[in-house]
């Protein structure tokens, strides 16, 4: 394992679903707005329109300047987010992956050139070389997203690949297509938000009313399909996955389905009230609540694709706590937990304090410590005044009267199908079980 | 355990999907690549300043035109930094998620810094597009340079960490027992190696400005007497600190533990024998500096390739004293994602010919002038992403099909 690093009170994980929702937002704008671009373009080429093109002079400038900068940065922050936070997860998804990365880059290339390339070239090159970087850029950055979704999908169900180790077989997997239409759909939604507040600060009212009203089309549709495709996505999740998230196996999941479908639903409503019916209501003030508002339902969508993966980071194979629980023969793979239930965890730990003898009655609260860090600290935090999962206020609950009750807890703990099991001998659960019970009674 | 067993067992156990040489020239390039880009946008930032502080209207156009420059190629810097920092987890995992956690704070402030550089940057650019010399302001700029060197800061020291595999453990775990998780740590800045990149850095935006000069030369509407001030700047600056440069770079080797053998390795060697002949090309490239541009430009790429190979074998001389070699991972060859990869990136280089085209030649007109290109162009561009989703889509739906995943 590598060293731990621990965030108080929030754990590491809420810093990467923090630059994930933020990466979201500028990412499925980036790939969707141009589709919009386009057409606008196009049809102030076709129709002889210049006034059109103030247009798509703020709109490129805002995708520019806002989700191409955001979003890729927000996208290499993913990675140094996983990577101090879980970095055996981010590795094991690089080494399958890594040529699946390296053609989105590829993609990332042609759109950094094509952007900016548009963006400097308004009214310096011919209307159609002109368009041709447009749809240049709008297809390479759909497509970027045809990739990614691959391996996001994997991670929940990753297919034939458990049985192949095959890249394919991983990346065309059962919730593979109907992601790739919820997040197709989802951009033009979100395209069609930023294109109603770009265009509610045009000066023409005509032109300004045109373009709402043509935006809000394109978010409605898009918006009225990624409905329909969730549920299709919904259909096609795996069964453990549904129990968990569907059917009660932790609530606070279903919740967050909720509240992304009421956040969905209200964005439609302001399609149709501020784009549709009434384009004069449209403006930047409401675009910005509604851009909140999608924030937040994009954050619960995303939480919920989250956590209904549990107790797996990587599905079927790599648990949440990065301890690898399946055997793969096809890349020569062993599940690590047999390992360390006869080995020992700690045994295995080459970042440990000398002073960890478990024989050692004062060192055992420490080496607990360290084993409940890697065992538990991925997902909760070990402080009982934290905000994200306190296991000691989760652990109290139970009233635990002696460190045994714990350490038959943690026994338990792969009988509830949302946790991963204790990996470890009987001498790394009783101090892990020793240290609990101290933070606990602390 | 010990740290030669830590580190390769720290492996991923999955393999690499294609010999480890591959991921390893993929990484090199795509460093240097990426190393031009930041060496352009901090050199840029600075000589901005410094023209900015001249006050003259050729010296406020040149920081004007800078302005753009830096958030274009930070832009770029950071797409082209995606590829190396993919490559280097490859081959490299065990070094650099250990770096990477213990100074998990530090990994993270990164971006918070690059992003404050970022929009820093756009501020002195879209802030002073329209303004004259009472106007203008360099508080920006300012800002973006101090942004930028504090990332250098931390990305420098994330890749010193990744060297000291040996002091790893005492700086996790305390004399007293401590077990350290609070991301803090930051441990061996190398003084040689951070100027050297810095200083390289002016030496890069100094060739940049040679290029700029012939490249406008075609433009009507530019005036004679600022390109040849630009040229004259740029060749003066490229000149001055290529010789700091490579007098950081000595400092740097000479920072480097004998026992490596590193001043014998041939990437080191033809490095230093390559930065030595070109701080002398670009003083002869002083006298006419237009002449000399596209050669001096060609044998910088040349320099920074060559050191960042040898950068690279420096790396493998640490990781060998700690008993790693990239060698030794296990390869489970999977051709059907290689050979994904190495074909979109031939057609990626196909299809960036059409918007680099557009640039070079809307770039190369006068103010005004609507430049005509052969739409065809940009139809075959197009049409090279329709045909590369369709084949996976098609293999997409032929999988899915075989695998029971489709519905």
């Amino acid at each position: 394992m590598y060293p731990f690093w621990e965030l108080p009170f929030f754990t590491s994980g809420i810093v990467i679903a923090l630059i994930a929702t933020f990466h979201i937002l500028p990412c499925h704008l980036a790939t969707g707005a141009f589709w919009f671009n386009v057409y606008i373009e196009r049809k102030s080429v076709k129709e002889g329109r210049p006034e059109l093109m103030e247009f798509i002079k703020r709109y490129s400038l805002m995708i520019l300047v806002f989700c191409f900068v955001i979003g890729s940065l927000t996208g290499v922050g993913i990675w140094f987010a996983a990577t101090v936070a879980s970095p055996r997860a981010i590795s094991g998804l690089i080494h399958n992956y890594v040529w699946g990365w390296a053609t989105e880059w590829v993609f990332f290339l042609i759109e950094i050139a094509a952007i900016y390339v548009y963006y400097y070239t308004l009214g310096r090159i011919d209307s159609k070389s002109h368009l041709m970087l447009g749809w240049l850029y709008a297809w390479a950055a759909w497509i970027s997203m045809v990739i990614i979704t691959g391996i996001l999908a994997f991670m929940l169900s990753p297919g034939k690949w458990v049985e192949t180790g095959g890249f394919f077989d991983g990346f065309f997997n059962e919730t593979y297509w109907p992601q790739l239409f919820t997040r197709t759909a989802l951009m033009f939604g979100i395209a069609g938000v930023y294109a109603v507040i770009v265009a509610s600060t045009l000066e023409d009212r005509k032109v300004r009313d045109e373009i709402v009203r043509k935006a809000a089309v394109w978010g409605i549709a898009g918006m009225a399909a990624g409905a329909l495709f969730s549920v299709w996505y919904l259909f096609r999740i795996p069964a453990p996955a549904r129990e968990l998230g569907l059917e009660g196996g932790l609530p606070y999941l279903r919740t967050m389905l909720k509240a992304a479908g009421a956040s969905y639903l209200v964005v439609l409503l302001w399609f149709v009230l501020c784009g549709l019916i009434k384009p004069q209501w449209s403006g930047r003030a409401t675009g910005i609540v509604i851009l909140c508002i999608l924030f937040l339902g994009i954050g619960a969508g995303e939480g919920f694709r989250e956590g209904i993966r549990r107790p797996y980071i990587i599905a079927q194979y790599m648990y949440g706590n990065q301890i690898i629980g399946t055997d793969l023969a096809a890349k020569g793979i062993k599940s690590e937990v047999e390992k360390y239930d006869s080995q020992g965890f700690l045994k295995n730990l080459y970042f440990r304090p000398d002073k960890t003898d478990l024989e050692n009655p004062g060192d055992r609260l420490l080496a607990g410590r360290v084993i409940a860090l890697h065992q538990c600290g991925n997902c909760h935090a070990l402080d009982i005044h934290a905000k994200m999962r306190p296991l000691p206020a989760l652990l109290a609950n139970l009233s635990p009267e002696s460190p045994d009750d714990i350490a038959g807890f943690l026994e338990a703990l792969g009988d509830y199908p949302y946790m991963p099991p204790f990996s470890g001998n009987d001498e790394d659960k009783a101090a892990a079980a020793e240290y609990l019970f101290w933070i606990v009674r602390r | 355990m010990d740290l030669s067993l830590f580190l390769n067992n720290m492996r991923d156990p999955a393999g690499v999907p294609f010999y480890p040489f591959l991921f390893q020239v993929l990484m090199v390039l795509t460093f240097a690549m990426h190393i031009t880009m930041v060496n352009l946008v901090v050199g840029s930032t600075f000589v901005a300043l410094l023209e900015a502080a001249r006050k003259t209207d050729h010296s406020l156009k040149l920081a004007k035109a800078l302005g753009r420059v830096i958030t274009v190629s930070l832009s770029i810097a950071i797409v082209l930094g995606v590829a190396p920092l993919l490559f280097v987890q490859v081959i490299y995992d065990p070094f650099w998620y250990t770096a990477n956690t213990m100074s998990a704070f530090y990994a993270l402030m990164f971006l918070v810094l690059v992003t404050g550089g970022f929009y820093a940057a756009y501020g002195f650019y879209l802030g002073n597009r329209n303004s004259d010399a009472s106007s203008f302001s360099s508080g920006w700029a300012w800002l973006a340079l101090i942004f930028m060197l504090l990332a250098a800061v931390i990305i420098h020291m994330l890749s010193m960490e990744q060297l000291m595999p040996a002091q790893w453990k005492s700086w996790v775990i305390t004399p007293e027992g401590s077990y350290l998780t609070d991301g803090g740590q930051f441990h061996g800045f190398s003084p040689g190696r951070f100027l050297h990149f810095i200083l390289s850095s002016f030496a890069v935006t100094g060739v940049f400005m040679m290029l700029y000069t012939v490249y406008f030369r075609k433009r009507t509407d530019y005036d004679p007497a600022y390109l040849d001030y630009v040229a004259r700047r740029g060749a003066g600056i490229a000149f001055a600190f290529s010789v700091v440069a490579a007098a950081a770079g000595f400092w740097w080797a000479g920072e480097i533990p004998a026992e490596l053998g590193f001043l014998k390795n041939p990437f080191f060697v033809a490095g230093a024998v390559g930065g030595i002949a070109l701080v002398a090309y670009l003083g002869m490239a002083h006298l006419n500096p237009e002449k000399y541009a596209a050669k001096a430009a060609t044998a910088m790429f040349i320099v920074i390739f060559t050191m960042c190979a040898a950068r690279e074998g420096l790396r493998m001389d640490y990781a060998a004293a700690a008993g790693y070699s990239i060698f030794d991972y296990k390869v489970n060859v999977d051709w059907p994602s290689t050979l994904l990869f190495l074909a979109t990136f031939v057609m990626g280089l196909c299809v960036l010919c059409f918007p680099a085209m557009a640039a070079f030649r809307a770039g190369r007109a006068p103010a005004g002038e609507v430049v005509t290109i052969d739409e065809v162009h940009g139809r075959r561009a197009v049409t090279m992403l329709i045909i590369w989703f369709a084949v996976v889509a098609g293999l997409g739906i032929v999988i899915s099909i075989k695998n029971g995943t489709l519905f």
